[in-house]
């Protein structure tokens, strides 16, 4: 029998470090039924017991105003999870206490895993672990994820726990000796409330328990009933009006943190509020004045080293590639197999597939970057230090997180705006997101200002990421001004105590975000680089000489080529793969290359090739540029289009969105081609 | 007085919170209620600021931090 752990704790309590230190890279990614949560599951096995790991989403809290919330108290309540194991981060026991309090009272084993005792200790502080378990009734161990210390003892507790459910009962006075309450309701529950409160609990209870009587934890969906909690109300609706007269939400949180106080009173010492080393950080990156000036220095630094450092590796890859190329080109052509096959697995798949394998260096430095700036605790004050400007369009500055993260990969990054709490500015930073240039597109930019723009390349490429960042801008000033946005910009985030990144963290989150990309390549691009190969060899009239005309690919191109000459894009090789862009950006590279038959298409000789090709056609550095622009700026691919809808849910702005981005491409790309033609013609 | 008006460095009261349900509910969550202790770290010019509560700091926007309204200061 495996034993189901659910970590649940606070957002930056080291909850997905524990989580990692446990299952290892050995984790099923995948989402929450009918939303874009991530869900997390591993397994994990110790001294012959097999656990399965869950890391639910990061909460302050199980109320029912985020899909967060909801889906984790859900999965408690109604899942067979065997043990709930809360990480807290101990060096600020005290708001962490608050979710703990909530998980005791869903009724099912707890078990509280006291994170980051390596920096309490740093402090000087000391936590009674003795007296905490006797009075929360739970036990509490101490852990440094990052030390990977006290893994094995809070994983035997959590078996032990999983087999005897409740073997600590609760040792406190909780304050009100003077309790008129005829139950003795200390040595049930941790947590008990004034009198008024119990009395209704308890009246709410009897009626609960009279109309469903099969209810688990009846007591918790009374309290929940107090709280007003929506949900419960509608799923168990039961005559209220002469016990409930008001919301007493706040009457619950207060005392909560009534007894939180006397827990910490008793089993916090030495409780030194000042961590110096976050507040000298902090003095600098969140200065009235050089914070700004950092943050852009710090981008600046990331994208100069996703360039350089970046092409310094791939230039080995795409040695090993051509190598990899002629040796199957030679092997096929060797053992005599079928030409057409050659040709797909030589001209389709390796060209496509291959061209965009090369660019894993420099998308692995991106994401290096992300989540070092994720890790580090620097995201959030990035929300502080932009809140100013982002005030300016109508936005709070915690909008600004999606954005930055919209460098890596849209799909996340517009899952991200779930955080903003007003419907309004959510759709406004989803709209503007996309603009926001991916690691996909960077492909793009790489070889077309390679082949055009020789030492400009770099200042090319980088101009890409300036005009996105623009028009975003641009979008969400318009949107302010036509009224749309929310205007109730209300930043509120935490900002997390700065902490050296782990390794293992960073080494995970990047390994997930290398993985996609591999799968990606795998999966979309192969079977794009397939479908563009027979859309060229194949047209009415059965197999064609590859890239001639008379292909299906050659026919559709020409049909919609001349919509887009006025953006200098007029050939029917580019429509071809601006519109096999949609499956993946990447796919536009990778199609040039099967279009214009390169095997290699990032390679000194591929690209001479192509360049030779593309100038025949009369195709210029500044087609190039257009071409670079319309690729920024155009749908950023079927899966974030899916994520869209999803997030909005809602079809109309999906296709709002789309038209939007097609539009303001066009729009961008006619008028750098058009004003462009004045100057270089 | 409010939160937007107390200076950086100093320690005061919660005394109130006046703010749109759903905001007040999430403060509450993090431990800001009526005679919690707060200090405030830094501020910008246009309002937004950071606080501590309960050993944690949070950054708020300038519309929240005028809806929390503080007592005296607290040594």
């Amino acid at each position: 029998m495996s034993v189901h752990v659910a970590f649940v704790g606070n957002p930056n309590c080291g909850k997905t470090t524990l989580f990692n230190a446990y299952t290892g890279a050995r984790l099923k990614v995948a989402n929450w039924p009918g939303v874009t949560v991530e869900k997390k599951e591993g397994a994990f096995r110790y001294h012959n017991q097999q656990f399965k790991l869950v890391d639910l989403p990061g909460t302050y809290s199980l109320t029912s105003y985020t899909m967060e919330e909801k889906l984790a108290r859900q999965y408690i309540l109604e899942d067979e999870v065997d043990v709930i194991l809360d990480v807290i981060d101990a060096s600020c026991l005290e708001r962490n206490l608050y979710l703990a309090l909530q998980l005791i009272e869903l009724g099912k084993p707890v078990v509280l895993a006291l994170n980051m005792m390596d920096i309490v200790q740093e402090r000087g502080m000391e936590i009674d672990t003795h007296r905490l378990p006797e009075m929360l009734g739970v036990p509490a161990i101490p852990v440094s994820a990052r030390k990977k210390t006290g893994l094995d003892v809070l994983m035997h507790t959590v078996a032990h726990h999983a087999e005897n459910g409740r073997d600590i009962f609760p040792d406190h006075h909780h304050g009100n000796k003077e309790s008129t309450h005829i139950h003795d309701h200390h040595k049930e529950f941790v947590m008990v409330y004034g009198d008024e409160i119990e009395d209704k609990i308890d009246g709410l209870q009897a009626r609960l328990l009279e109309a469903y009587p099969d209810i688990v934890n009846p007591r918790w969906h009374a309290i929940k009933l107090l709280e007003n909690d929506e949900e419960i109300m509608r799923k168990y609706p039961i005559p209220l009006e002469d016990i409930l007269d008001r919301s007493y939400e706040t009457d619950i949180i207060n005392q909560k943190y009534d007894f939180i106080e006397e827990v910490i009173e008793e089993c916090l010492f030495n409780k030194n509020e000042k961590s110096q080393r976050t507040d000298r950080i902090d003095a600098l990156l969140t200065h009235r004045i050089w914070g700004l000036p950092v943050f852009l220095g710090i981008m600046a630094m990331v994208f100069f080293f996703t360039f350089t450092v970046g092409d310094w590796i791939k230039g080995w890859f795409e040695l090993g590639l051509d190598w990899f190329s002629d040796g199957v080109g030679h092997l096929l052509a060797s053992a005599h197999i079928n030409e057409m096959l050659q040709s797909l697995i030589v001209d389709g798949i390796i060209a496509g597939v291959g061209g965009i394998l090369t660019f894993l260096p420099n998308i692995f430095i991106l994401f290096l970057a992300l989540a070092l700036l994720e890790d580090s605790g620097y995201m959030s004050r990035v929300a502080y230090v932009m809140d100013g400007i982002m005030g300016k369009l109508g936005l709070s500055g915690r909008a600004f997180i999606p954005m930055l993260l919209g460098f890596g990969c849209t799909v996340p990054a517009v899952m991200a705006s779930r955080t903003l709490e007003d419907p309004k500015d959510r759709l406004k930073t989803i709209l503007i997101t996309p603009f926001m240039s991916c690691s996909a597109r960077l492909p793009i930019y790489v070889l077309f200002s390679s082949m055009f723009f020789g030492k400009y390349a770099m200042v090319a490429a980088f101009s890409m990421y300036v005009i996105g960042l623009g028009v975003a801008i641009l979008t969400a000033l318009a949107m302010q001004r036509l009224g749309k946005g929310g205007g109730k910009y209300n930043l509120l985030i935490e900002l997390p105590e700065f902490k050296r990144p782990s390794a293992h963290t960073i080494f995970i989150y990047v390994w997930e975000k290398i993985k996609d990309y591999l799968t990606k390549a795998g999966t979309t691009i192969f079977l794009a680089s397939i479908i563009v190969w027979a859309l060229l060899n194949f047209g009415p009239g059965g197999m064609v000489e590859m890239g001639a005309q008379g292909s299906f690919g050659a026919m559709i191109g020409q049909t919609l080529a001349p919509l887009l000459s006025p953006a200098g894009l007029g050939y029917w090789q580019v429509v071809v793969s601006l519109i096999a862009g949609i499956a993946a950006k990447e796919v536009v590279v990778s199609s040039m290359g099967i279009l214009y038959g390169i095997s290699n298409i990032n390679s000194a000789k591929g690209m001479e090739t192509m360049v030779a090709a593309l100038a025949a056609s009369g195709f210029t550095g500044l087609n190039a540029y257009a071409l670079m622009v319309f690729c920024l700026l155009y749908i950023p691919c079927a899966a974030a289009i899916g994520t869209i809808k999803k997030e909005t849910n809602s079809w109309k702005w999906m296709c709002v969105s789309i038209l939007f981005q097609l539009g303001v491409a066009y729009l961008m790309a006619v008028l750098v081609y058009q004003i462009g033609s004045l100057f270089f013609s | 007085m409010t939160l937007l008006q107390g200076e950086i460095g100093k320690s005061y009261q919660v005394q109130e919170i006046r703010l749109q349900e759903t905001t007040a509910r999430r403060l509450q969550i993090l431990g800001l209620l009526s005679g919690t202790r707060v200090e405030i770290l830094n501020k910008k010019k246009n309002g937004t600021l950071i606080f501590k509560v309960r050993g944690t700091r949070y950054a708020i926007g300038k519309r929240i931090a005028e809806g929390i309204l503080l007592g005296g200061e607290q040594p």
